[in-house]
């Protein structure tokens, strides 16, 4: 409507496109950003000129230079790694291979697991760094089905709520534990919900397919304090750094989180750290570095803090890897590096990554194909919308998808295919158990109404609208009062659920026998702990190793529609 | 709203000229709301992460606050590139005690004097999802709060797939704004003249 | 020596009194308990809450379940109210003839009159004609100032804007000569063009004096006084607001229509009366008074009325399981109300605040489930269960309790669904009412009144005084004075009104200030609580003669209230009547009257009847 300076005078000079290139530009991957790289401030995967060199020196059973730089000039990174991460001992020997030795020795079937596991104890980060860059994705692959550390790989799942609602939570918390997940996450928008919807996630993850270990992603102090109280299984979401100035924004050193640590080891809870390539170019202060190298010391500070698991492959900061060439094979890498020096991997897979479905699916593969401890950390067992964790790479409306590579590869990715009749009987079930624990701690009431919209459903928008204020109330009585996993158990005998209550008590009775601090430590639906010790990766080339055989091939056979060959008109399953 | 043809073409071009007036200084009339600028906008920079010209960014700005009938002044930090660092400090600077602080990339917030640093009135950390409307309001609120009033919050936006799209190009904005930053600089004032290109 | 726990189940709490009752009658009083109703008051449901409540109060007491003799609960009030509010009035603009959204920046100041012109062809106007300029959405303010300037220079009078972005200041500003200028017209491209058109805009602070004077109109539209009564109610509308644009179209016509709302037929024991309900409540209540008691009330079928009664018997059907057809309205309360509407065919998204009336309707339930309740109970905790009285005859039992009480005493029960009330003069004879309307009625009425829309902050609004947080560091408290903090107060409250609630300061999200939020809140409880108290005390007066009674108690959740209380006892002080918020046993407030007044009543018929023979049944925990 102007009359002045419209624009739309000058004739338009736009050069003619091809038909081709208008699809093109039209291809969901474009909508993905990506940038050139940039050394000198870490804006690269792992190929950096600034990076140092490999070298380690030690006196009288000290590491007094590492990696180019003497003890006088450690950083406190450097000064964690050297006395806690590296054995002194191991260290002039391993360091005096190169770095093709080493990279050859993950790669062939020949060489144990544990042979490579003496020889990685003695690296430095530069010298991680150096082994990884020599191999391919390919190869990266081979030695990640040799190192992870359990031998049955499993899988994780996000269970959130936009509207944190916990009757939402625990019918899809039941629904995932079902579909084969063996630990769940959650974490808030309002963050004072916590214990409703932590108790909501620990009843779910028992009322279908008990053992499944729960843990609520909340600022530090309250985490434990869920975790000591049994209300949660286990603890993920603490984070380490790759520079010191990242490390000190969060009022943190590596000593603070090996306490931290030290914390739940105490009350037998099983718990890992959690780190990822790219946070600090994200944060800028990678003071140039690659993001690989600066992953690798986060790798060796999660393993001088005595932790026995890593959460890694960028995790929240999955932009900025995915952005730069060989973004993703760094990122391969550094869940090939957690495993290599022996940490239990819960490999990423967790975040949006790509508006286009084939490079999701790609960027997924090394980690679904080597197979990994986890690995998703997690799958989101909701639909995006409904993920707080501002959406993962896979979410429910991809499970036909999965099971069906799962099927066409014969991999093993933890998950099955679970006919609806049965999903419906354990999301109502889970969600009356719940009802029966509120009553039971007097919490505000989860009506018939709400069970019934909540078995049908598929995310938060489908359920009826809970009182906030009340719950809000509820959640905070639950701290006030000191409710423990305990009072749940108690909760679910009164309500009937005998049966759940004593799964839960099970879950419980773990901390005190400690299995669950052993590395990749999961419960199988019998109660009985899997981990690195009574179920070590035992791969040793073609024919051995964990591979789908037997009842859980036949499992992962099944789907949503497979013709029956004796009679075509019918369907199996 | 007011037209935003730079946008779409060269035609309508605003230019953005800024002259430092001197060291800034905290103000006394309670009707004024200073807007606190990073160290490359307008400067390095020229347009937001999406490719808002900042001619038109500050110029929504202002015309919010404008609008309400209050002042505004507008001080360019040298010494951070942390929004919350320039955002605060704005407010302190301020004679109502609000202020705004604005990177290049677009990321925005609305602060109060008495408030911690890290806490905030309105805070818009997707810089991606911010447009001219968007900080005209910022602009008109951040000029209520100066008036005593209660406005309604700018609605927040959130997109999940903001990720794979910006994160890596915020990063390096990022990074490129923190080469401006010099340790011990203090704000300058700045005279601002927003024009049209043609009419030069 | 008797061990008995007075039971009472109330609406939303269960509370229970333990006390000994001694051969004589004397009543030594051991402990108290309190616990949320489980289920529908007066269900079986309510089990689990009594098998609680009657615990923790022994547990109190330090007493063992096996010791107890007999369980009191009362016969509960057999009523359940529901509500509904309708609409009654609409405002309706049939042609575009004015603007009256009263945006919050207007620019300039002044009448400006003319013929309405697009900016467009602003440079096509003859020097010398007035023109009001209508500018649509995309001009840039720059360019629409620009413009005016180019067009005045010209010997073009332009002498007011009509603008649709929120723009007027910044246009205002730019201008050589400044004009009055109305802004944030979402729907300008309707402003009918080459149409004598008047723009007024009053000083910060003023309302506009010619626009919203009808003679100010026909001023300057030179109308005559068939086109001003016409045009009345443009001027009605825009009364109060800072600006205004009024467009003088031919066939232009604002109507302030009253909607057929219906009638409503109140039918009592001997009479029947029907009243339309845009009467408005005054005279719906005058009506239900001449009826009474009343028995039932029909809505006029096919109207809004209709609906309402149809909503509350199908709640109450809902509730009690009676068939809809049997469910009998047994008082009716309807109050006044304002619910703010859009303006039909407004141009810029004007609200009115339209009249409404609420209805507050109660119905009787069937005693039924008492009996089945008093059975489970029995069997629940393996003890004597006794329904020991009348809910209402218990409290005024409960009440005399209070220090400082005697006969004749008023009890008034301020609960959430229902008031009540109950007296007792000299002899044992209580008499006692139920009325429909109480707390939920004031926060529905609050809820709409401020156009909230979100019933738990209305709720809190109820209950809590308000303040407004000027600083981060202190609060200007509704009654003026101004508390200071020594930490920073949270950042969302900051510049907002706020409810000084027992979980915190909560901001109240609207433009109301603390005045008009704290005139609507006082205005919801007196047309609720001391309406219905003037009319409860009216029917249970000896001789419907409030000056009768000496006190009043009032009791209940609703006289918890800071405020209630006070409203109720100013209204009745020129009745020369002794009010005051109860203090049951001297130490319970208001709380627990019923179940004190439950072991007094027993101690009473003891005393009257001998000792009651009390099984010997042991009190095992349920398995």
């Amino acid at each position: 409507m102007s009359t002045m300076g419209a624009a739309g005078e000058e004739p338009s000079v736009t050069p003619r496109r091809s038909k081709r290139t208008e699809i093109l530009e039209n291809r969901p991957v474009n909508l993905d950003g990506f940038v050139e790289e940039w050394p000198e401030v870490g804006m690269v995967a792992m190929d950096s000129p600034y990076d140092p060199q490999p070298s380690v020196r030690v006196e009288n059973g000290v590491v007094v230079e590492m990696d180019g730089r003497t003890r006088e000039e450690f950083d406190f990174l450097d000064q964690f790694i050297a006395d806690h991460a590296i054995d002194a001992e191991a260290a002039e020997r391993a360091m005096a291979l190169s770095a093709i030795e080493i990279a050859h020795m993950l790669v062939d079937p020949k060489v144990s697991r544990d042979e490579v596991l003496a020889v990685s104890s003695g690296l430095t980060p530069a010298k991680l760094l150096e082994v990884v860059k020599t191999m391919n994705v390919v190869e990266i692959m081979m030695a990640m089905q040799k190192m992870r550390a359990r031998r049955t790989p499993a899988n994780q799942a996000h269970s959130t709520s936009a509207r944190d609602n916990p009757v939402q939570v625990v019918a899809d918390a039941a629904e995932a534990a079902l579909r084969g997940f063996r630990e769940l996450e959650t974490t808030l928008g309002v963050v004072r919900y916590a214990p409703l919807v932590a108790i909501a996630l620990q009843v779910g993850a028992q009322a279908a397919r008990p053992g499944v270990l729960t843990q609520c992603a909340l600022e530090e102090a309250t985490e434990l304090e869920l975790g000591m109280r049994g209300i949660t299984g286990y603890a993920e979401t603490i984070s380490v750094y790759g520079t010191e100035p990242v490390f000190c924004d969060g009022d943190d050193t590596p000593w603070s989180k090996a306490f931290l640590a030290s914390a739940y080891a105490s009350r037998g809870i099983k718990m890992r750290f959690t780190s990822g390539t790219g946070s600090e170019v994200q944060m800028g202060n990678a003071q140039g570095k690659s993001m690989l190298y600066l992953e690798i010391r986060c790798v060796l500070v999660t393993k001088g803090a005595g932790v026995q698991g890593l959460q890694n492959g960028s995790i929240s900061c999955i932009g900025v890897p995915g952005a730069v060439p060989a973004g993703i094979r760094a990122v391969a890498a550094e869940n090939l590096v957690a495993s290599m020096v022996g940490l239990e991997c819960a490999s990423g897979n967790d975040q949006s990554f790509s508006h286009s479905d084939m490079r999701r699916t790609a960027r997924l593969m090394p980690q679904l194909l080597a197979g990994t401890d986890f690995v998703c950390s997690g799958y989101s067992s909701v639909p995006n919308y409904d993920n707080m964790f501002a959406g993962s790479n896979l979410d429910c409306e991809d499970y036909d998808d999965w099971n069906v590579i799962q099927r066409d590869l014969q991999v093993d990715g933890a998950l099955r295919h679970v006919p609806e009749d049965e999903i419906l009987a354990a999301r109502n079930r889970a969600a009356r158990a719940l009802q029966g624990v509120f009553a039971h701690l007097d919490l505000p009431s989860i009506t018939d109404r709400e069970i019934e919209a909540v078995t049908y459903s598929h995310g938060s928008e489908d359920l009826p609208f809970r009182d906030v204020l009340e719950d809000l109330k509820g959640a905070q009585s639950v701290m006030d009062r000191g409710i423990t996993g305990l009072d749940i158990v108690k909760g679910l005998e009164a309500g009937g659920f005998a049966d759940i209550a004593e799964s839960l008590l099970g879950v419980l009775r773990q901390r005190v026998s400690g299995d669950l601090l052993h590395t990749s430590a999961i419960l199988t639906p019998e109660l009985t702990t899997l981990s690195a010790v009574n179920d070590p990766n035992d791969y040793a080339g073609p024919g051995t190793g964990y591979r789908p055989t037997g009842a859980r091939w036949e499992e992962m056979k099944r789907l949503r529609h497979v013709v029956s060959a004796r009679n075509p008109e019918e369907e199996v399953g | 709203m007011g037209g935003n043809p730079a946008v779409e073409g060269v035609a309508g071009k605003r230019i953005l000229e800024l002259t430092e007036t001197g060291e800034a200084r905290s103000g006394r009339r309670s009707d004024e709301v200073v807007i606190g600028i990073s160290p490359a906008f307008g400067a390095f920079f020229s347009t937001t992460i999406v490719g808002l010209p900042h001619a038109e960014v500050l110029r929504e700005l202002l015309a919010g606050i404008e609008e309400q009938g209050v002042r505004a002044r507008v001080v360019r930090f040298r010494h951070s590139a942390d929004v919350a660092v320039i955002a605060h400090t704005s407010a302190k600077l301020s004679g109502s005690g609000i202020g705004i602080g604005i990177l290049s990339r677009g990321t925005t917030v609305i602060h109060q004097k008495d408030l911690v640093r890290l806490s905030n009135l309105e805070l818009f950390p997707q810089a991606p999802l911010m447009d001219l409307e968007t900080f005209r309001k910022v602009g008109r609120n951040a000029a209520r709060y100066a008036k005593g009033e209660s406005p309604e919050p700018v609605p927040s936006r959130n997109d999940h797939m903001a990720r794979p799209r910006w994160q890596a190009k915020a990063a390096l904005l990022h990074i490129k704004e923190t080469e401006f930053v010099r340790a011990h600089a203090e704000p300058v004032e700045l005279g601002v003249e927003i024009r049209m290109a043609h009419a030069g | 020596m008797t061990l008995v726990v007075g039971v009472d189940i109330g609406n939303s709490t269960t509370e229970a009194c333990a006390a000994e009752i001694g051969e004589d009658g004397a009543i030594r009083y051991l402990s108290e308990a309190l616990t949320r109703t489980s289920g529908v008051k007066g269900t079986t449901e309510n089990v689990a809450g009594v098998v609680d409540v009657v615990r923790r109060a022994l547990t109190a007491a330090g007493r063992e379940c096996g010791e107890l003799d007999a369980v009191l609960v009362n016969e509960a009030t057999p009523v359940i109210s529901g509500l509904a509010m309708e609409t009654i009035t609409e405002t309706i603009i049939t042609e575009s003839t004015m603007i009256g959204h009263n945006p919050e920046t207007p620019g300039g100041v002044g009448l400006g009159m003319g013929s309405t012109v697009p900016f467009a062809d602003l440079p096509g106007c003859v020097a010398g004609s007035a023109v009001i300029c209508v500018i649509g959405a995309g001009v840039d303010f720059e360019d629409a100032a620009a413009g005016i300037n180019a067009a005045t220079a010209r010997g073009v009078k332009v002498t007011g804007a009509v603008v649709h972005a929120d723009d007027a200041n910044l246009i205002a500003n730019r201008l050589r000569h400044p004009i009055p200028i109305v802004d944030e017209v979402t729907l300008v491209e309707k402003v009918p063009l080459d149409m004598p058109a008047a723009v007024e805009v009053a000083e910060q602070g003023h309302a506009i004096r010619t626009l919203s004077n009808s003679y100010g109109i026909a001023t300057v539209f030179e109308l005559d006084a068939e086109q001003t009564r016409v045009i009345a109610p443009v001027a009605r509308a825009l009364v109060g607001n800072r600006s205004a644009v009024v467009v003088r179209t031919p066939a232009g016509d604002v109507t302030d229509r009253r909607i057929p709302a219906g009638s409503l037929t109140l039918i009592g024991e001997k009479t029947r009366h029907t009243v339309t309900m845009d009467a408005g409540a005054a005279h719906i209540m005058e009506t239900a008074r001449r009826v009474a008691p009343l028995a039932d009330a029909v809505g006029e079928p096919g109207t809004h009325v209709g609906g309402m009664l149809a909503r509350v018997r199908d709640t109450m059907s809902e509730l009690t399981a009676m068939p809809v057809g049997e469910v009998r309205i047994r008082d009716v309360l309807a109050a006044d109300t304002f619910v703010p509407q859009r303006v039909t065919g407004g141009l810029a998204g004007e609200f009115a605040l339209e009249n409404a009336v609420a209805l507050a309707a109660m119905v009787r339930t069937s005693k039924g489930p008492m009996k089945l309740l008093a059975a489970e109970l029995r069997d629940a905790l393996g003890v004597d269960v006794l329904i020991a009285g009348v809910e209402a005859d218990m409290a005024v039992l409960g009440a005399l309790t209070t220090p400082g009480t005697d006969r004749p005493v008023a009890i008034l029960d301020l609960g959430g669904g229902s008031t009540d009330a109950a007296v007792a003069a000299d002899g044992t004879d209580i008499h006692s009412v139920h009325m429909a309307g109480a707390g939920d009625l004031v926060t529905k009425l609050i809820d709409s009144e401020l156009g909230l829309d979100d019933l738990d902050l209305a709720e809190e609004i109820k209950k809590f005084p308000l303040a407004k947080a000027e600083s981060f560091f202190h609060l200007r408290l509704e009654d003026g004075t101004v508390r200071f903090f020594d930490d920073p107060l949270p950042a969302d409250t900051f510049a907002r009104v706020v409810v000084l609630t027992d979980t915190g300061l909560h901001p109240i999200p609207t433009r109301h200030g603390v005045e008009r939020i704290r005139q609507v809140r006082r205005e919801a409880k007196r047309r609720v609580f001391v309406v219905n108290a003037l009319r409860a005390l009216e029917r249970v007066a000896p001789g419907g003669n409030i000056r009768q009674i000496d006190f009043v108690v009032a009791l209940g959740g609703s006289a918890l209230d800071f405020e209630i209380p006070d409203m109720i006892a100013d209204s009745l002080a020129e009745y020369g009547i002794v009010c005051g918020t109860g203090n049951v046993r001297g130490c319970q407030g208001p709380r627990n009257a019923v179940a004190t007044g439950l072991v007094a009543g027993y101690a009473l018929s003891t005393t009257y009847a001998g000792p009651v023979a009390v099984g010997t049944q042991s009190c095992a925990p349920r398995p």
